[in-house]
């Protein structure tokens, strides 16, 4: 008995290797559909891919946000100063977007792209984002364009193998870095937090001396400002929100 | 069947063995690497569900499908971060022909394709 248990377990390994997953993908799904319910409710035309069009697993959708310099900052005013782009569900559908948006490395000024599974706004107040947290990856300026593009790749042809714990990614251009960072719904959830940073060091390519950071977003929410150099930047990043009174 | 005390009556189901995956010593399989699945797209049987997987390169091949130049019906125009691609060479063009002088402007198979008289 126990050795077919066994033989049987390691023919699940082999398959997909991410048993320790099982319950946390069921409530995913849960989710995922009363997600689903209610948006076609409360949104217009439902995204489709297209006629011989190759399917991706989630819809998703390009934002864009950039801070207007000397403007009274709110969490309001994140909310008007990020933008959407559009929404896609083919592999095609992406590239009609993609290939008509610049590049990262080509923004100007204090901006973002955002690309979040279609329902998730890319805020930590979303149901999906607010106990989730995020890796942060800080780039030289120059590597910004490729690892965006590498990263969403990734993500769109579900390379990460964690179920529905992806919610979206984020490249940030600042002064004098840029920042690409994964948000996922559950940061307390280390097995698929070290999945998630295991394979972004395989699709992104980077440096073994890479320095990659973990932050809830309850973290960045209760201490804005007030850690060490990665805060840095962050206040910049986020003072929109981080200055609600 | 019902009862505590026949439990070891149950008549033994077998554990159901159809997922075994019997491999040739040929056949190769991703090297521990999912992005380079051998068919540049895989279909992967996970406890969610069946999930549909893409490699980096079969999506890069994508590209250069026809509807994927086209841009969207519905992009928004966000100076400095959508171009709709006609938009910067069209302008351009525009311009040379306000300032009548036809040579500036750059001839080209890409030029024509976005023509747009005024």
């Amino acid at each position: 008995m126990n050795n077919k248990f066994d033989a049987l377990k390691d023919d699940d390994s082999g398959d997909h290797d991410q048993n320790e997953e099982n319950s946390t993908q069921k409530d995913g799904e849960k989710e995922k559909t009363e997600r689903d319910k209610s948006q076609s409710s409360s949104k217009r035309k439902a995204v489709v891919p297209g006629p011989a069009e190759h399917p991706l697993q989630y819809n998703y959708t390009f934002w864009y946000s950039r801070r207007t310099p000397g403007r009274p900052t709110s969490s309001q005013s994140y909310e008007q100063n990020i933008k959407q782009i559009g929404t896609f569900a083919s592999v095609e559908q992406f590239w009609r977007f993609y290939s008509h948006m610049v590049r990262p490395g080509d923004l100007t000024g204090h901006s973002d792209f955002h690309l979040f599974k279609e329902g998730i706004k890319p805020m930590w107040e979303d149901d999906a984002n607010k106990n989730g947290g995020k890796w942060i990856i800080r780039l030289r300026k120059g590597l910004a364009s490729r690892c965006w593009e590498n990263l969403i790749l990734a993500l769109l042809g579900e390379q990460f193998m964690v179920g529905e714990e992806i919610c979206g990614a984020v490249v940030s251009v600042r002064f004098q870095e840029d920042i690409i960072s994964i948000w996922n719904k559950t940061a307390s959830d280390q097995a698929t937090t070290a999945r998630i940073r295991d394979t972004l060091r395989r699709v992104l390519n980077l440096p073994p001396n890479t320095i990659m950071e973990y932050k809830t977003h309850t973290d960045s929410i209760k201490m804005p400002g007030r850690l060490g150099p990665q805060r840095l930047l962050f206040p910049n990043l986020w003072k929109p929100r981080l200055n609600v009174p | 069947m019902s009862g505590g005390s026949s439990c070891s009556q149950t008549p033994s189901r077998a554990i159901p063995a159809t997922r075994r995956v019997v491999l040739g010593d040929g056949v190769q399989l991703p090297p521990g690497d999912y992005s380079t699945t051998p068919g540049g797209t895989l279909f992967s049987t996970t406890p969610g569900g069946t999930r549909i997987i893409y490699d980096r390169k079969f999506l890069m091949e994508c590209r250069n499908s026809p509807v994927a130049k086209t841009p969207p019906r519905d992009l928004p125009t966000i100076p400095g971060v959508t171009s709709p691609t006609s938009d910067e060479s069209s302008s351009e063009a525009c311009h040379s022909h306000l300032r009548s002088s036809p040579e500036d402007k750059p001839a080209g198979s890409e030029e024509s394709q976005f023509e747009m008289d005024i």
